[in-house]
């Protein structure tokens, strides 16, 4: 084996390390989501394939439970983690261009306030903001739920920070010839900004996907809960209902497993090059 | 069970399009954090449509995760709008809704005071301040040993002679040597273990008048105690995982861990639910006392159900819920279906409560409201005040797990820091 | 009409409008949602909050703060802040290195199974890890360091290995996640500056020190930012162990602290008085950290 293989061969061996790593919980989690409850609770969760003991009834259960209760849960979270990363991360996106690209007043102020607003933790604020969505009327429905975080602060940083290294003669040049300001921004810029939107599509929807505290808060009704307000119920302190547990929490990963499978590609590699200088 | 529940739906069904037309429908919202109330409360409801055709009820239960519910209900109650009519609010987390001047809980005075002589009037207090009642209770919780009679046998050990603490000792150390198994556990992150001695031995965490006295010396002699299993007698371990509702206790248990258990009764159902392994083995008795003629029990844990004062139909649930969780038929249910020792003692000796279902088949004991009965006038009440969400809190996180885990500090150490805080 | 059209046209191009344009959805979402609520909070830090009644008592809240679960708190958040950035900055971007070359194998698998950790609740997933570092021989943590002839550790009940478990927890969260932030910042290099410096004879530590590092400044800031934020303020890792109680606050957090004091013990003034400084924490940590790269000053 030439030096360069065996480099190659290290790295591989490298990154599988860390692949079962960070897939390991999973399987531990599919193998106890064929196992009835009282098992898991008998012998803990285990990896151990017990062909006799496992089946999909904990599957059938999640469809037929309290009227297919997890399929409500299932299509909120969907259409709010849809609806939230596009409207999310295309106003972050302006947000945070226009503190790169330009210089006005209260520019620094305004980026104070982003830092400021990323760090204020949402449990602090919660009673307050309660407080807020019953006079805007938003309690217990989707609006409530997005409307607070509809310009991600931690996206605006993000875009402001990738914008920062575009090539500004880009601008330059195409004021000369007489492009508009919105125009630069999406005729020029925005294709340059792909692989920041490719990874804040993905981190803005895994952000709403799990969100937990605030909609936790905001929604009243069972059938507007999403999937991890849902699943969270299932866990009491006088034990667990395993049986929906683990198969719900498999379920709830597989469509974006998959998603991201066939999308990473375009979503993180293979786009036009955006120039980032430090 | 399932069959039961359909057969009950569709009566209600059928119920409901039959006097759809002619009677009024009030719709009642419920939170709570545990599904089998919320499966108990819809039944019952069932069963109030039957006997009320001209005040129907429907019911909107809402299960929630433990902590969030009753943050949410906080939330809700403190701004004003959004709370339900109903919900259930655990017992250490209920002196945080009666803070201050303003109740946001309806009292239920009117309708339970004509009641009284037949409950357990102890654990309606943990519900109430200035002398109203704001919560009707699932149980008495009455506390009591847990022992798995197949290890005590193999000791020899008969249990019906453990009359004492030290009794309880000699016969930990009997099975031990026989064994080589502990003869119990002692939770050192939750307060299972400390506080149903402590109530047991006739002291608490407050005085009457709300001074704090959990560094009193009963309370040194009980953790003392607690930790003398442990480290002196060594015939207990600190629970694995810490507390008797973990994963690993089960599994420990069903692996027949240890010889004995100290919980309230409503822990039967875990039992039967997590336990499946220890079925046919385990009796109940009441639990050694400290002195000849001491107290043989402490009530513990609970839940109290109640009605908000954002409610539109105030009158219509207190009389519901005093209906469906303090009625006789429905203090028969709470046992047949809960395994619950209802807080209508009156009850404990009627027929239905002796027939056998799953949880008298679980153990070996023949009468356990006999039991019950014999013990009733020994569970003392606990004194509840704002500070009881805090003091339980440390109870849980610094008390126990200081001296017995950590071994860092002695118990009056450990208790008289714990006093501190809760008097700065 | 089309010069009104063209007008307005030209006032929103225009350079001095258009900025604010720009950042305008900000400013909305900050008056509407988030001036009240900060207002509020700190008006709540001087008060005694009941129902529907406040009375303010001065500083009496943050006179408070000197008691030891604050420090302990702040000790944790801060212990953990340090660690998980330790870990999750050099660990991602070299592993962003190696995703990001055409001559790694599997890539798109291994980019896919080290995300998707990211894409599971933490709710679900701190049930495997609790159960993972639980204290018999058997469990995972204990079997693994079995091997090691070390052992059995009651892992979630004593403050080194639970900082341990902390970080683990944190780290198989969010490693995938900061390798997107890194790699996204790897596509912007332009390959001709390798090229070049292949022609120059630079070897990989070269390139890897003189280029890439420099090139992803920006992102490597961004990355220390949100984790000195994230760090400071976790908690679901935090409640995925214990809930609200942590045996003599081993693993209590700040936000934890606030959590249970606001809604476990119904103390909201006391709360938003701990929220308080742990804002003012934070921002000056950042501050301080963002002046040292730089941030402020015009980029050019």
């Amino acid at each position: 084996m030439s030096v360069k293989q065996v480099k190659l061969t290290v790295v591989v061996i490298i990154l599988a390390f860390f692949a079962f790593f960070a897939l390991a919980p999973f399987f531990f989690m599919l193998v106890s989501s064929f196992k009835p409850g009282d098992q898991i609770i008998k012998n803990g969760i285990s990896a151990r394939l017990d062909l006799d003991i496992m089946t999909f009834k904990n599957y059938k259960t999640l469809f037929t439970e309290r009227n297919g209760i997890y399929l409500y849960w299932y299509k909120n979270s969907v259409l709010i983690t849809t609806i939230q990363t596009a409207v999310a991360v295309f106003l972050s996106s302006l947000v945070g261009y226009g503190l790169a690209v330009y210089d006005f007043k209260g520019k620094n102020i305004l980026f104070v306030l982003v830092l400021i607003l990323m760090m204020v933790p949402i449990e602090i604020l919660i009673l307050p903001l309660y407080k807020l969505s019953i006079t805007l009327k938003i309690i217990d429905t989707y609006a409530g739920v997005m409307l607070p975080f509809i310009v991600p602060p931690v996206a605006v940083f993000f875009f402001r920070q990738f914008a920062v290294g575009l090539p500004m003669e880009l601008i330059d040049a195409a004021r000369i010839d007489g492009a508009s300001e919105f125009g630069i921004f999406f005729k020029i810029m925005m294709p340059l900004m792909k692989p920041a939107f490719g990874a804040m599509i993905i981190l803005q929807a895994m952000f709403s996907w799990n969100a937990f505290v605030w909609p936790l808060i905001v929604l009243r009704s069972n059938e507007n809960f999403t999937l991890p307000i849902g699943l969270a119920s299932l866990i009491t302190p006088y034990g667990n209902s395993y049986d929906m547990l683990f198969s719900g929490a498999v379920i709830s990963v597989v469509p974006i497993i998959i998603l991201f499978m066939f999308k990473q590609n375009s979503f993180i590699s293979g786009l036009t090059v955006g120039g980032v200088k430090g | 069970m399932k069959k039961v529940f359909v057969t009950l739906l569709f009566c209600l069904l059928i119920v409901g399009i039959t006097f759809s037309a002619a009677a009024k429908t009030t719709t009642l919202t419920f939170w709570t954090f545990q599904e089998l109330h919320q499966q108990f409360l819809e039944k019952e409801v069932a069963r109030w449509n039957e006997n009320n055709p001209d005040n129907q009820i429907a019911l909107e239960a809402t299960v929630y995760p433990y902590d969030q519910m009753h943050n949410k209900l906080l939330i809700a109650l403190q701004s004003g709008v959004g709370a339900p009519d109903i919900a259930d609010i655990e017992i250490s987390k209920f002196a945080n809704y009666l803070k201050g001047n303003t109740p946001q809980l309806v009292a239920f005075n009117d309708v339970v005071d004509p009641l009284m002589g037949q409950m357990i009037k102890a654990r309606f207090d943990n519900y109430s301040k200035n002398g109203n009642y704001y919560g009707i209770p699932y149980h008495v919780g009455a506390t009591v040993m847990y022992y798995n009679t197949e290890l005590t046998d193999q000791a020899g050990v008969d249990i019906d002679d453990i009359v004492t603490w030290d009794d309880y000792v000699a016969a930990g150390q009997k099975v031990k040597a026989a064994t080589g198994k502990p003869m119990t556990t002692v939770e050192v992150t939750e307060h299972w273990s400390l506080y149903p001695l402590i109530s047991q031995i006739g002291s608490d965490i407050f005085a009457e008048d709300g001074s704090i006295i959990l560094d009193n010396e009963k309370n040194e002699r009980v953790l003392t105690f607690l930790d003398d299993l442990v480290h002196k007698y060594d015939i207990a371990i600190p629970t694995p995982g810490g507390f008797h509702h973990s994963e690993e206790y089960w599994a420990f248990m069903n692996d027949e861990g240890a010889a004995s258990l100290m919980m309230p009764l409503w822990y039967m159902g875990r039992f039967v639910q997590y336990m499946p392994d220890l079925k046919g083995k385990m009796a109940i008795r009441p639990l050694p006392v400290w002195e000849e003629g001491g107290n043989r029990s402490a009530g513990m844990g609970g839940t109290g159900t109640v009605v908000t004062i954002q409610s539109d139909h105030k009158d219509l649930a207190k009389d519901f819920l005093v209906e469906a969780k303090l009625s006789v038929e429905a203090s028969h249910k709470l046992w047949t279906e809960l395994g619950f020792d209802p807080v209508r003692w009156e009850v404990w000796d009627d027929p239905v409560m002796s027939e056998s279902n799953q949880y008298t088949d679980y153990f070996k004991n023949e009468d356990i409201f006999g039991m019950l009965l014999d013990i009733k006038d020994e569970i003392n009440p606990t004194m509840i005040t704002e500070q009881y969400p805090q003091a339980i809190d440390l109870l849980k996180k610094n008390v126990s797990f200081k001296v017995i885990k950590e071994q860092s500090e002695t118990p009056a150490e450990a208790l008289k820091e714990a006093a501190d805080e809760l008097r700065q | 009409m089309k010069s009104i059209k063209n007008f307005y046209q030209k006032f929103i191009n225009s350079k001095k409008v258009a900025p604010y344009i720009f950042v305008s959805p900000f400013i909305i979402v900050f008056l509407v949602f988030y001036l009240y609520p900060i207002i509020s909070t700190i008006i709540m830090s001087f008060q005694e909050i009941g129902f529907g009644e406040a009375e303010f008592i001065g500083l009496e809240n943050y006179k408070k703060l000197f008691n030891v679960h604050y420090k302990n708190a702040l000790l944790t958040s801060t212990n953990y802040t340090f660690w998980t950035i330790l870990i999750l900055v050099p660990l991602p971007i070299l592993l962003a290195v190696l995703l990001n070359s055409d001559k790694t194998k599997f890539k798109n698998f291994f980019r896919s199974a080290i995300f998707m950790p990211a894409l599971t609740s933490v709710i679900v997933a701190g049930m495997f890890f609790r159960y993972a570092f639980g204290e018999q021989a058997s469990t995972l943590a204990n079997s693994l360091i079995g091997l090691l002839g070390i052992g059995p550790i009651t892992w979630l009940q004593d403050s080194i290995p639970a900082m341990i478990a902390l970080v683990i927890l944190c780290v198989w969260r969010w490693l995938g996640v900061n390798i997107i932030y890194f790699l996204s910042g790897l596509q912007g290099i332009p390959d001709a500056i390798y090229e070049a410096a292949d022609i120059d004879g630079a070897n990989s530590w070269d390139k890897f020190k003189y280029i890439t590092i420099p090139s992803l400044k920006p992102v490597i800031i961004y990355v220390i930012t949100i984790s000195v934020f994230g760090g400071y303020k976790m908690f679901a890792e935090s409640y995925a162990y214990w809930q609200t109680a942590t045996p003599n606050d081993i693993g209590m957090t700040i936000v934890s602290y606030i959590y249970q004091t606001g809604f476990n013990n119904f103390n909201m003034g006391f709360a938003s008085a701990i929220g308080i400084t742990l804002l003012l924490i934070v921002l000056v940590v950042n501050l301080i950290q963002l002046n040292l790269f730089g941030l402020f000053k015009k980029e050019d």
